[in-house]
């Protein structure tokens, strides 16, 4: 092929981005546990025949990251040639090149005639892997507690399920069933996403797609250089930590260098601890895919995600540190890890794009767990999901309240539906009055989901983060609240308790755990926000009136419930 | 003879309000086209109708096929009104909704603000979450509380909700929307609160959750309840203002409004539940087309609609449009949000036709972004200044620039010659903009932009077809809207369907579905019960009362139709799903054979749509639905006048054309598509010109002309 046809070109990319998205519907529909079906924690994409990422459907960030180490990985451990038309490849290795257990992928080569053309991969976040806790989260000391452990093994021969493997992993899990489901789906996904890809290569030609293949990475490769270029350059740094590593009380210490310069962005992360016998330690490809993340946020809304974009990343993550651990270090809360790295990347950037980026997120992954056996049918439940948290204030707008933040897009699972499913109720969904970070622009308000077992006995897991702090400020604006999780916060037979941000606990009948996220960071000083603003949160109940008074020093007059001008003045004057 | 024998449907669009009169004797029919009248879009109405009647007055050129046979109707002949509006999107768009209350389950006041807590798009640090329709402080909680089978947890606090009812009164408020957990299985304490309501605000309007959508999942429920209580005063008022005029010009007959999912209600029906409505103009068009595909003998259809700013694509199967609930209004259209784009809208989960829309419409700008990559859209340059060649300012290279360079229009017989077009400015825009940063020239370039438009418009007919389990080889296609017959046959090859039928007039063929369609009444009732511990006679029950509702509310809606059927569905599911496939019933009584046979179909059409199935799996039934019909006589086809006559009588002219790169311009027969006789069969390439469009015949393809004037292409 002498040269591309730019119109045949973007022809065959949105071809190649079709394929994607149809595995992720189909996934998405056939689906059994709410955290696919509904909160979409799963991702889709495809690989050429040199295992380079070619095309992914927009789904959770944090998966095409670490999927673009995992992939290769897996094929060339197992071998390729090891592998016929239909055969799908399971692994869920964190040791492998994958991230925590949960995380699972599908993956398999796609044939056109007789000949290897690519790989179609689905990970999906599966409910329950087995291991020390219901839905396989919570502070464990080795890998080997945290669920069953699967390096690259043939789940599906020539197109069908191999029965005996299947069922020595379903006999781990504790929700057999809806996990069999997940399993079916994603590998219904990799069929058809294996089937679509065959057609595009039919209607093309071998030689022809595989030559737009290149130019869509060099495309993208051409595009993401145009991106970095607008950056400014220099380096950039900044430290923080994970408040709680679920056993000691030293925080985690993380630092991140990010250097831009020609066509390159190196993410350092040399002086982040070493590893712990502790569940915050990651993975390298969970590393790669936070950095992923961030720069990907920096460059062109409708920039395709390949090859092209991924290799100009350089990521340096010391082997034995919470970045890049070492068999066999706990795992699943590495995600806590490199939510947080997110943050401090931003606050990093945030010295020279200080109109791009926002303020302290969220950043944890306010993962909530509970299991249970229904008294009725006697079936093991096990729910598993990711809750919102406030969202940093921008330099020019207010950070979001309630929603989730940077490689994490999961949804809530509605009320309704989980209380169908299982023998217990969600008493409160609600914002957190005054959990804002306060500031010229505010951030998000944080969240509370209070989970009620009236009437079974359970086992609830949180790993989650921000037990000490609140999301961090910028340019003067002030820290968000911090998360809270509370056992019965009305009392109740196991009493009032705070729990930390990394726990199993064993609830009695009756018992309650209120999950509460933190607010987002407020940029800018609070005194200088725009009173009407302040008003319209007093109005709506967002923040309190002795809050407007105290932190924004805004009087509101209680009789006409409209700004006091001259004692705002007042108040502002003062400080 | 019938006293009452006319039927008119006006279709109000963003620039033109359409009017269509049939005769339902003789199967003759009017159009009208006036200008639509934003400030108060009953005066479009009006006057399109008024032309309608007398076309005297509307200065249709005597020649011109809207006025074969039109003689002055008198109004009281006249039997009926459909009418499809956008007065409820736009108000929802516009952000003009009425103020509206919301009162939920204590414990929940932010079930709006938090919505799916998601993001609509990955990547932005800046993104927005759309405002909730309803802000904080008119969000109200009441205590009580049910469980997941309807039972009573905790009893409704009458006297708290009394409170709450004089805190809404106090705010003014005209509109309260009402939805607590659980009410899609026991509406009793909706309707408690509904009362105290009506009790402590008079006049107020109520829209209980229960009553609109009773299904579950909270937040869909809600939005759903919301949308519906923030747009009922304002299609109360307009419907209202509506039938006055109707009543001051004369008519006696029934005001019939089209529903997003292709059936019509009675505008009593609109005003109490108008979220209905919300898709009202694009389901039209999909109706229309299963309108033309049944009475052609082709019931299995792909809708394609292309106008100024978007295409869409729907599927028919049997005469019916697809339909889904999975439905967002108010979203904006953005690349790269793939999954998340619906986050920046609202839900409604009412049922509306399974539209895939795309923006590439006749007036969707080419561009080379920063890769060097020619790209078409999202961004549109509109009516205004519109396509560079309309010479009103447009200066970037849109989709009809593209064709008018290639020869595919005639720059004087734009519009039937009422908008001459400049191709010089077409050209120099698509050089300028495009083909100088490619390094192609610009019939290269214009080609490659009708090519990329292609694509996304073949995108979405396979959304609605191949991803859906079904070979849109299987179909046929039916192209229409101004634009669609320019591109109907390069889709068609693409997609690869061998069939494509362009009605006549496509520009106004939506319009025609206003008058194919019936009433329909939808209900459900959810059950979320697994089929093999349910009595088939439960369903019976449940599908029988519905059935008496909806025969019921039929009779008192209007007296339009002439006879009564029922549609029985159930929305299934493997245990543990959540993703429900509906499954049409099979006529007859539910009984244990009833229930194998719908368990088989559930089966398969899951096998259709996810490549697998599991016999040994337990199947959940979720919800019931069933939807009276109420029956309207379809206009017949009318057949072509001008039999066997000369093709060579339609020859316009012939002029170069550019089909592809490789044959470059090639001399093409011109007809026009008012003198084609029935039965003329030419092969392409041709163009075939008429008022409102243009359809390109591409080598390789044969036109024949149906007996009723429908140009179908075959290759």
């Amino acid at each position: 092929m002498s040269r591309i046809d730019p119109i045949r070109f973007e022809v065959l990319r949105s071809g190649m981005v079709q394929v994607a998205e149809e595995m992720a519907a189909t996934l998405r529909r056939s689906a059994y546990s709410t955290n696919v079906k509904t909160r979409q924690d799963f991702s889709c994409a495809f690989f050429d025949r040199n295992l380079r990422p070619v095309a992914q459907a927009f789904t959770q960030p944090v998966h095409l990251g670490s999927f673009v180490r995992l992939i290769p990985m897996a094929v060339s451990t197992y071998g390729p040639e090891n592998l016929g038309p239909g055969d799908m490849l399971v692994v869920n290795d964190p040791y492998s090149g994958g991230s925590h257990l949960n995380d699972t992928t599908v993956l398999g080569p796609v044939h056109y005639r007789g000949a290897l053309v690519g790989y179609v991969a689905s990970l999906a976040h599966h409910v329950d892997v087995g291991g020390g806790a219901p839905a396989s989260i919570g502070p464990f000391r080795e890998i080997f507690q945290e669920g069953i452990i699967i390096p690259p093994v043939k789940l599906v021969r020539g197109g069908v399920i191999e029965d005996d493997i299947f069922r020595l992993i379903l006999a781990q899990i504790r929700s057999k069933r809806v996990t069999s489901g997940d399993f079916r789906a994603q590998v219904a996904a990799n069929a058809i996403g294996a089937k679509r890809l065959a057609e595009l290569y039919d209607r093309h030609g071998v030689d022809e797609l595989d030559s737009y293949i290149d130019e869509l990475i060099e495309y993208t490769s051409r595009r993401t250089e145009a991106g970095i270029a607008e950056l400014p350059r220099g380096t950039f740094t900044a430290k923080g930590f994970v408040d709680f590593d679920g056993f000691s009380d030293k925080v985690v210490n993380l630092q991140v260098a990010i250097t831009v310069s020609d066509g390159e962005v190196l993410f350092d992360m040399t002086g982040c601890d070493p590893q712990r016998r502790a569940p915050i330690n990651s993975s390298y490809a969970m590393t790669f895919a936070a950095c992923a993340y961030t720069l990907r946020a920096l460059m062109d809304p409708d920039l395709p995600v390949n090859d092209g974009f991924y290799r100009h990343i350089k990521l340096i993550a010391p082997e034995g540190t919470v970045v890049n651990a070492r068999h066999p270090a706990p795992i699943v809360g590495g995600w806590e890890t490199q939510v947080r790295l997110n943050d401090l990347m931003f606050k990093a950037l945030s010295v020279s794009m200080p109109s791009e980026i926002a303020a302290g997120c969220k950043a944890m992954m306010a993962q909530a767990g509970f299991g249970l056996i229904d008294p009725q049918s006697g079936e093991y439940h096990c729910n598993y999901e990711a809750l919102a948290g406030g969202y940093g204030a921008r330099s020019d707008k207010d950070g979001p309240d309630a929603v989730q933040q940077h490689g994490q897009n999961t949804e809530n699972a509605p009320v309704e539906e989980i209380e169908t499913h299982f023998p217990m109720r969600i008493s409160q969904l609600s914002l957190i009055e005054n959990s804002e970070g306060p500031g010229e622009f505010r951030g998000g308000l944080g969240m509370r989901r209070d989970y009620h077992f009236p009437e079974t006995e359970a086992t609830f897991t949180v790993l989650s983060d921000r037990d000490h702090e609140g999301p961090h400020g910028l340019f003067g604006g002030e820290t968000g609240r911090k998360a809270y999780y509370i056992l019965n916060p009305d009392g109740g037979l196991n009493g009032r308790r705070e729990l930390t941000s990394k726990c199993v606990v064993d609830l009695l009948p009756g018992d309650t755990v209120s999950f509460q996220t933190p607010g987002g960071g407020g940029y800018g000083p609070p005194e200088r926000r725009d009173p009407a603003r302040v008003l319209d949160d007093v109005v709506n109940g967002k923040i309190t009136a002795e809050r407007a008074s105290e932190v924004y020093r805004v009087a509101i007059d209680g009789r006409s419930g409209l700004v006091d001008e001259a004692e705002t003045a007042k108040l502002r004057s003062a400080r | 003879m019938s006293t009452k024998r006319f039927r008119i449907g006006v279709d109000i669009g963003g620039t033109f309000t359409d009017g269509t009169l049939v005769d339902t004797d003789t199967g003759d029919i009017t159009t009208s086209k006036v200008l639509t009248t934003p400030d108060d879009p009953s005066l479009g109405f009006i006057s399109a109708i008024r032309r309608l009647l007398s076309p005297g007055s509307s200065g249709t050129p005597p020649d011109s096929p809207d006025a074969r046979g039109a003689r002055p109707v008198s109004p009281e002949l006249v039997d009926h009104v459909v009418h499809a509006t956008t007065v409820a999107t736009n108000a929802i768009i516009e952000r003009k909704t009425a103020p509206t209350a919301f009162v939920t389950t204590k414990g929940f006041r932010d079930m709006l603000e938090i919505a799916r807590q998601i993001r609509p798009s990955l990547y932005d640090l800046q993104f927005e979450k759309p405002p909730p329709l309803v802000p904080r402080r008119l969000c109200f909680e009441v205590p009580e509380r049910l469980g997941a089978k309807g039972e009573v947890i905790t009893a409704l606090d009458e006297e708290a909700t009394r409170q709450v009812a004089r805190a809404i009164a106090a705010t003014g408020i005209e509109s309260v929307a009402v939805c607590l957990l659980h009410s899609y299985r026991n509406p009793a304490h909706e309707q408690a609160v509904g009362k105290i309501l009506a009790e402590e605000i008079p006049g107020v309007s109520v829209s209980l959750s229960s009553a609109v959508v009773p299904e579950f999942r909270e937040y869909f429920r809600a939005s759903t309840t919301v949308i519906n209580a923030g747009v009922r005063p304002i299609v109360g008022r307009y419907l209202t203002t509506i039938e006055k005029r109707l009543d001051a010009d004369g008519f006696d007959c029934d005001l019939l409004v089209m529903q997003s999912n292709g059936g019509v209600y009675s505008s009593a029906a609109a005003i109490e539940k108008p979220v209905f409505m919300v898709e009202s103009g694009p389901a039209a068009g999909s109706v229309a087309a299963a309108a033309i595909g049944t009475a052609l003998g082709y019931p299995d259809v792909i809708s394609f609609d292309m106008g100024g700013t978007t295409a869409k694509a729907s599927l028919i199967r049997d005469g019916r449009p697809s339909v889904t609930k999975d439905y967002t209004v108010g979203a904006a259209a953005q690349s790269g949000a793939g999954a998340f784009g619906g986050a920046s809208g609202y839900p409604v989960r009412t049922p509306v036709v399974d539209l895939v829309e795309v923006g590439a419409g006749g007036g969707s700008i080419g561009w080379v972004d920063s890769g060097g990559a020619l790209r078409v859209g999202p961004h549109s340059a509109g009516a205004s200044p519109g396509p560079a060649c309309y010479g009103n300012g447009g200066e970037e290279p849109t989709i009809t620039d593209a064709n008018l360079v290639l020869g595919r229009l005639d720059p004087m017989y734009f519009a039937g010659g009422e908008i001459p077009l400049d191709r010089e400015r077409a050209a120099r825009a698509i050089d300028q903009h495009c083909a100088q940063k490619l390094g192609l020239s610009v019939e290269e370039t214009a080609h490659g932009i009708i090519e990329i438009a292609t694509t996304a418009m073949v995108n979405a007919l396979r959304l609605v077809s191949v991803q859906r389990g079904h070979d849109p080889r299987d179909f046929m296609l039916v192209a229409f809207g101004g634009a669609g017959p320019a591109h109907a046959v390069r889709i068609a090859e693409e997609v690869g369907v061998s069939r494509a039928l362009i009605p006549l007039e496509p520009g106004t063929a939506s319009a025609m579905g206003l008058l194919s369609t019936d009433i329909r009444m939808e209900s459900t009732t959810t059950v979320i019960s697994r089929a093999d511990s349910l009595n088939p006679g439960e369903l019976q029950d449940a599908f029988s009362s519905m059935e008496s509702k909806g025969a019921a509310t039929l009779r008192e809606a209007a007296s339009a139709h002439t006879g009564t059927r029922f549609e029985r569905a159930i929305e299934m599911r493997y245990y543990g799903q959540s993703f429900e496939l509906t499954v049409d019933a099979p006529e007859g009584e539910a009984d244990a054979t009833w229930m194998s046979a719908i368990l088989e179909k559930f089966h398969a059409s899951h096998e259709r749509a996810y490549g697998f199935r599991v016999d040994a799996e337990p199947v959940e039934v979720v919800n019931l639905r069933s939807t009276a019909v109420g029956e309207i006589r379809k206009p017949g086809l009318k057949p072509l006048a001008n039999v066997g006559g000369d093709l060579n009588a339609a020859l316009k002219s012939r002029r170069p054309v550019y089909f592809n790169p490789q044959t470059g311009f090639v001399e093409t027969p011109v007809f026009d598509r008012v003198r084609l006789p029935a039965g003329a069969k030419f092969n392409g390439p041709a163009i075939v010109e008429e008022k409102d469009s243009t359809t390109v015949v591409l080598p390789g393809w044969r036109a024949q002309v149906d007996p009723y004037g429908n140009l179908l292409i075959t290759r």
